[in-house]
């Protein structure tokens, strides 16, 4: 393509980067059937980068599939042409070669990753659940919700996108069965044998970054510390003892209302 | 404005619309000067013997990534700073190792680019940019690891499955190879490996159901001088390995450069894993030469002798690590020995001439093996094979180590080794062969964040296996190791550090934060008499050196 001919297809289109399918195309291969067809190929073409649970891979640097809205790809039409093309300039390799029906079979795959709260029907209620977090259960205390609340536990605005209802109520009752490192507490001993106990904002190999109780932070080279202690669980009490089985399910119907809507 | 500026104001925004990223103000190749000498075989020989230039992809033929430069050392090493820093412009993380020859640094750049830069300030002279399909056959990313030089002439890997010589004076391309179909899923991302008058060379592609294989070119002409196919064909010694037809889609690929030793005229050269990957059902037998050490004739590419890690692999643990030579008295004995540490978790010691196993034991967490026998084959533990529902195994497909250069201080005489006491959840599925799409049966999943397992740069004794010091890495390093005359080891992280330690100890003595993460090895070399260390981040190489 000649300079000239490139002007004006940029003129004409406005832009070059025409998509095939177009953006408001839905997705024509999405049974359960599709879906499952989509999860193999997925499996054998995407799986040794994203992770065979599409959680993603710290060697490749693919990223996790399965939390939220995609970074570059918020419709269908779009995941398309990400999977079809890839991302120019990065390891995301497209499948061209692939069918088209098969790049659609893909989509329906990876969007059954992502919780769609049309699959749930929650017996609680998401006002007494703002409830209990503000109240009684002394959620805010430790969770931030849209600005507002503590610093001492994640922050809950989006939690609805990455965590289904059952996963949240085994948070709620079971702290300690699943503990990001970023909320495992550690405790170290300066040169002068002073202690410091907090939550584990940052640790590498040669520094660490502690927030303690009164939300101060702390930074230390390892090499300065006398001793460093990491202890794997959450601070975070269990509510089974403090809430009724209704409250901890108003509780989860109100968590499982937080979360990143479309377009937002 | 005038009309030839309004055709750039247009154009411009027309390559960034298209999904390009931005590239640097686009320069004029300029050719090198003079002062690059030719790169003869005898120099590639002695190489050790310039420490000032790094020449090839290990440093030295027996890949010991050792430098005798020392004016960086353990009682001044804390004052490096950044001397220069050249950006690729590609945002891919950068895998490469650059060469320096006389002053002038030759640097790989993803996809399959070449870039000739000055080794002193970083300032560019020519690219080397390399056309390519868009149908591309690659598992693990737009990866290239470095160039071979051999005379004037540098020989890069591509992506399609390539091999192109290119003028190291001009960029300009001399000629260009056809390796393998790329269609069917063979690529290229290892720097070849000069030996003699021959370019030696290997091939990706071991999660595409490709036959591996091992290839050497004449410089001049690019035309092929021999290949010795990893899987052997029917009526060769090994086939019987192989159940069925298997063979054919058998993987075993040969993709990091291996060593040389010329007194032996034996090439070494580890090999991949089986494929597919994950399910042995379909491929019974130890299936050679996968997973293997190969020691080939380098004049006839006849394979002399080989070692298998790992038969019949089912986690995707290639032998591809890079062999390092060394010779060492063992009980009393002088022996030629080669040092591995292998991604199964276990460390070898063999003997180069025969291929005999002389030490092994385990650097890493494993779980997969009851020990090592006589002959160092693996005693395989029970219940550790993948399974439909999943099975938790160490180590993890990631390995004990993986393609990371490990390297060997004849002056410690300790081997380093960045090593991962990890684990993961290895699953089986069935799969049939597809020419040109991924071939895996299975796949393995994280069980655990990965800081709650322990990575760390080790100090082994090649003579017992045995751990001589640990640093820790939190949370793990995905790089490649160099050491010095000046006691010093070399890593980084990746979480983004680059750092130094004493060769003798293991202690921290110097670390700065590069911003990203280091998945490529350092170098070391020296211009104008200053000793200078560069390292690749992200998408970035830096170089430090002493104010």
């Amino acid at each position: 393509m000649g300079i000239a001919s490139l002007i004006i297809v940029f003129l004409v289109s406005g832009s070059v980067g025409i998509s095939q399918p177009t953006e408001a195309q839905e997705n024509p291969f999405d049974t359960e059937v599709d879906e499952r067809i989509g999860g193999r190929v997925f499996l054998s073409e995407c799986g040794r980068c994203h992770g065979r649970d599409a959680r993603g891979n710290d060697e490749t640097g693919a990223p996790d599939l399965t939390r939220g809205r995609l970074r570059t790809a918020s419709t269908d039409a779009g995941l398309f042409q990400v999977i079809r093309d890839g991302i120019p300039g990065t390891a995301m390799i497209g499948i061209g070669w692939a069918p088209d029906p098969t790049i659609w079979q893909i989509v329906a795959y990876v969007n059954t990753l992502r919780i769609d709260p049309g699959d749930y029907d929650l017996p609680g209620s998401v006002d007494r659940g703002r409830g209990i977090f503000n109240g009684k259960g002394n959620c805010a205390s430790c969770h931030m919700v849209k600005g507002n609340g503590g610093r001492r536990g994640p922050d809950l605005s989006t939690v609805a996108n990455r965590r289904k209802p059952e996963e949240l109520k085994t948070d709620l009752t079971d702290p300690d069965e699943t503990v990001e490192p970023r909320w495992w507490t550690l405790k170290v001993a300066r040169a002068d044998g002073s202690l410091v106990e907090g939550l584990r904002m940052n640790e590498d190999t040669f520094t660490l970054r502690i927030m303690d109780a009164e939300e101060n932070l702390w930074h230390f080279s390892k090499q300065e510390l006398r001793s460093l202690e990491r202890i794997e669980t959450s601070p975070m009490p269990s509510v089974a003892g403090t809430l009724m089985a209704s409250e901890v399910d108003d509780l989860v119907a109100f968590l499982f209302s937080l979360r990143k809507e479309s377009g937002t | 404005m005038k009309s030839r500026v309004l055709v750039m104001a247009l154009v411009a925004p027309v390559s960034l619309l298209m999904g390009q990223e931005p590239s640097r103000p686009s320069r004029k190749n300029e050719a090198i000067p003079s002062s690059l000498k030719p790169v003869t075989w005898e120099r590639l020989r002695n190489a050790a013997e310039e420490p000032q230039n790094w020449l090839m992809y290990s440093a030295t033929l027996d890949s010991q990534r050792f430098s005798r430069l020392d004016q960086v050392r353990r009682e001044n090493v804390s004052g490096l700073e950044l001397k220069w820093a050249y950006q690729i412009p590609q945002i891919d993380r950068a895998e490469t190792v650059p060469l320096v020859v006389d002053g002038f640094m030759f640097i790989t750049e993803a996809p399959s680019n070449l870039v000739a830069v000055d080794a002193g300030t970083g300032r560019p002279y020519w690219r080397y940019e390399h056309e390519l399909p868009e149908d591309l056959r690659i598992c693990c990313g737009r990866n290239n690891r470095g160039v071979a030089i051999l005379g004037e002439t540098l020989f890069m890997s591509t992506l399609d499955a390539h091999l192109v010589a290119i003028d190291a004076r001009s960029g300009s391309l001399i000629w260009n190879t056809k390796v393998a179909d790329h269609k069917a899923g063979y690529s290229k991302t290892e720097a070849p490996l000069a030996v003699k008058d021959l370019v030696v060379t290997g091939i990706a592609g071991g999660e595409y159901g490709i036959r591996g294989f091992l290839d050497a070119y004449h410089p001049e002409t690019g035309e092929l001088a021999w290949r010795l196919y990893t899987i052997p064909g029917p009526g060769e010694p090994g086939h019987e390995t192989w159940a069925g037809d298997s063979w054919k889609t058998g993987g075993a690929p040969t993709w990091i450069t291996g060593a040389y030793d010329p007194e032996l005229n034996l090439i070494y050269w580890g090999t991949g894993n089986p494929g597919p990957d994950w399910n042995g059902e379909g491929r019974m037998g130890d299936n050679l030469y996968s997973d293997s050490a190969l020691a080939i004739n380098a004049d006839t590419g006849k394979l002399e002798w080989h070692f298998q890690f790992t038969p019949w692999d089912v986690h995707d643990w290639d032998a591809i690590q890079v062999p390092i030579l060394a010779d060492l008295e063992l009980n009393g004995e002088a022996r030629k020995m080669m040092m591995w540490a292998n991604r199964n978790a276990f460390y070898y010691t063999l003997d180069r001439e025969t291929g005999k196993f002389l030490v092994g034991k385990p650097y890493a967490k494993q779980t997969w093996a009851e020990g090592l026998d006589e002959s160092g084959r693996p005693i395989r533990a029970p219940g550790k094979l993948p399974t439909r529902e999943g099975n938790v195994v160490s180590p993890p497909v990631l390995g004990g180590t993986n393609w990371y250069s490990p390297a060997y201080s004849p002056r410690t005489e300790l081997f380093y080794v960045n090593a991962y006491d990890g684990e993961q959840e290895f699953f089986l599925r069935e799969e049939e062969y597809r020419e040109g799409e991924q071939y895996t049966g299975g796949g393995a999943q994280n069980v655990e964040p990965i800081d709650k397992y322990k990575s760390a740069i080790r100090a082994l004794d090649p003579r017992t296996g045995d751990l001589r010091w640990e640093f820790e890495i939190q949370p793990r390093s995905s790089s490649g190791l160099l050491a010095t005359a000046g006691d010093l080891v070399f890593g980084g992280t990746v979480d983004g550090y680059f750092f130094a330690l004493d060769a003798e100890s293991g202690r921290e003595l110097w670390h700065v934060a590069v911003g990203a993460r280091v998945h490529s090895a350092p170098i070391t070399y020296s211009v104008n008499g200053q000793q200078l260390v560069t390292i690749a981040a992200g998408n970035v190489v830096f170089t430090f050196g002493l104010d």
